[in-house]
């Protein structure tokens, strides 16, 4: 069953690594859609497949087999230089160890995906200063990582995934390197962007936070989905 | 943030690695710069002393002379050669010469040699190395009288002195031997052993005489110019001024092929010693790129998953190795500047070192070694190390580009 509303959307998609020998089926013919607007968590125990379902959905991986779809278009049969934009224009990543580029300031860094898809200086500067007030980060702007703790580091991350309007944002882990205080504000900013902005968020996580705020929460067990439970 | 700014921080994370490679780099352009600057330096010296001690940059004589000098071979109108070539802009000087050879005798003993007859109105010593290099008497001063200057081992091999007689014998325009006599007025050392035992310098219109020439005869023209690299351009601009079927005219480098079959050969060691000394600078360039390129993987990895793409972050790396080769030429040029102008003003003087013979090839050399860089060496040396600088960053920018992100966020 498919939806006009999904953003995105696998079908049968398979992963296997090759581990020496050994052949590890990290995700096994996964079939689900994700609908514009969900606020959705993968969650399992380690091994489970998370983080490799990310990776397909945001085009840093391609299946073994399967399909997988991003606003209708079929990552596998994209170029190179066809999924780099796609990342740019379409997805905005939230990583576990927050990632940002060392050498550049808050501002730079949440100006950073700006800055590839070519917006014009004024427009890069009111758009992250905005979004930069947003995720509560007004006056920090030319801190570097290194000067700034954390959950700080992480709502630049949040503000660089968002900045762009991205159809989807996709977040590996984002609250686990961080304390509880600042992870709850952190998933009220998130979930305030998703009611407000109607951002998509598909987290992976074994945080129960994170479970607890999810609409929707998809169970993966040995690369396979063991539930697929949506939270009213 | 534009690509450029994000290279140059990047530069600056590991500020030790970046002095040290940037200072090898400029370590680089000193020695490429001090190498280059004395070969140019000396190759110009030698190839102007060669000029000054006879033939000149650019040779004007009868056709076929060069490869089978004699005397019947012979410029008639020279004087009128001459004027048509001081017009040509670029030409310093043209003297009129007769060369060739003959048997030097004293009382006592008689010798091989060579002789130049020369205009002694014209030839001073800001023009004539050899009229420069008198160490006693003087040089005569009429073009018919029977004076003559010879080399100070041409004087101690006859055992005469100044005042003394001498006599030449040589073969005339028609083939005929005849001899003369010559007195000498001064004595000259150019440090050239095979030069100061063989030459002597009588007046031309002597020599005329002697030989039967017309009052306008010549074997050469000797044409000294203002840069002797222009000196193959000259000759054909020369030539077409002159426009006679019967002269030839030809560089130094075909009437002193020995001399430039030398210098092509140290130019060619130059070339080794400059391209092994590239390959140095490129391999700490390569060495410190990579390096900086294999600590960031996860850190492309992440710029790849938000949207970089491989070949702007290929660019990113090439724009690294583009800073560290305007960091390294600037600092080459800090460093080399004052140890430069040590050298072109001051130089270092080997005499004490070489003996009494400074020469190469029967061409004298210049025991004080400066150095001097022409412009196109200066292009070529910016132009090396930055070509060096890039292609040094290509196969880390590549290695950069080419690891897929989902492998690069696997790093720490």
């Amino acid at each position: 069953m498919t939806s006009d509303q999904a953003i995105v959307r696998l079908e049968e998609a398979s992963k296997i690594y090759r581990e020496g020998k050994m052949e590890v089926r990290a995700v096994d013919s996964l079939s689900f859609e994700i609908l514009k607007g969900d606020f959705a968590t993968l969650c399992g125990p380690s091994g489970s497949g998370k983080t490799t379902v990310l990776n397909l959905i945001g085009g840093l991986d391609v299946p073994t087999s399967g399909r997988v779809f991003l606003e209708g278009q079929d990552i596998g049969l994209l170029t190179r230089s066809r999924i780099s934009a796609i990342r740019r224009d379409r997805i905005g990543f939230v990583f576990q160890a927050y990632n940002l580029i060392p050498v550049m300031t808050a501002y730079e860094n949440a100006e950073f995906v700006l800055t590839l898809q070519g917006v014009s200086v004024r427009e890069c500067r009111d758009r992250v200063m905005a979004i930069l007030k947003e995720v509560g980060l007004e006056g920090l702007e030319d801190r570097r990582p290194d000067e700034m703790s954390g959950g700080q580091q992480q709502r630049v991350a949040i503000a660089r995934a968002i900045v762009t309007q991205p159809a989807i944002v996709l977040a590996d882990e984002p609250t686990a390197n961080i304390d509880s205080a600042t992870a709850d504000s952190l998933l009220s900013l998130m979930e305030k962007l998703n009611h407000e902005s109607g951002v998509t968020f598909l987290f992976s996580t074994h945080d129960r936070r994170v479970m607890d705020r999810a609409h929707r929460i998809i169970r993966l067990l040995d690369g396979r989905i063991e539930s697929d439970n949506v939270i009213n | 943030m534009k690509i450029y700014k994000m290279a140059w921080r990047n530069l600056w994370r590991r500020k030790r690695r970046t002095y040290i490679t940037t200072l090898s780099i400029g370590f680089g352009v000193l020695l490429s710069a001090t190498f280059t600057g004395m070969a140019d330096d000396s190759y110009t010296k030698m190839i102007d002393t060669s000029a000054v001690m006879g033939l000149g940059h650019v040779t004007v004589e009868p056709r076929g002379y060069n490869e089978t000098p004699a005397l019947d071979k012979r410029i008639f109108n020279t004087y009128q050669v001459k004027d048509t070539i001081l017009r040509i802009p670029g030409v310093k000087y043209a003297n009129v010469r007769i060369m060739g050879q003959a048997m030097l005798a004293s009382a006592n003993k008689s010798i091989g040699g060579v002789f130049i007859g020369i205009d002694p109105g014209v030839e001073t010593g800001e023009y004539n190395l050899f009229i420069r290099s008198i160490i006693e008497g003087q040089p005569f001063t009429d073009t018919d009288s029977r004076g003559s200057i010879v080399g100070n081992k041409v004087a101690e091999k006859l055992g005469i002195g100044i005042n003394k007689k001498l006599v030449y014998t040589t073969t005339d325009v028609n083939g005929e031997i005849i001899s003369e006599m010559a007195r000498v007025t001064g004595i000259f050392e150019t440090g050239v052993s095979e030069v100061d035992g063989s030459m002597i310098l009588l007046p031309i219109d002597r020599v005329r005489a002697t030989l039967s020439y017309g009052s306008a005869d010549a074997t050469l023209i000797s044409v000294v110019i203002e840069d002797q690299r222009r000196a193959s351009k000259m000759r054909n601009i020369i030539n077409s001024a002159i426009g006679d079927p019967e002269t030839e005219v030809l560089s130094w480098k075909e009437t002193q092929s020995e001399l430039a079959s030398i210098i092509s050969l140290d130019k060619a060691g130059n070339r080794i010693i400059q391209i092994l000394l590239g390959l140095l600078i490129a391999a700490g360039i390569l060495n410190t790129l990579l390096m900086s390129v294999m600590e960031r993987t996860r850190e492309f990895g992440v710029m790849m998953a938000v949207g970089m793409s491989p070949f702007t972050l290929f660019r990113l790396v090439i724009m690294e190795s583009v800073w560290f080769g305007l960091l390294g030429l600037i600092l080459g040029v800090i460093i080399t500047s004052p140890w430069y102008a040590f050298l072109y003003y001051h130089g270092i003087d080997f005499s004490g070192m070489v003996g009494d013979d400074y020469s190469a090839s029967g061409v004298l050399i210049d025991p004080l070694m400066k150095i001097r860089l022409f412009k196109e060496s200066v292009v070529a040396i910016m132009a090396g190390v930055s070509t060096l600088t890039i292609l040094s960053g290509i196969y880390p920018a590549w290695r950069a580009g080419m690891v897929p992100p989902v492998e690069s966020l696997k790093t720490i």
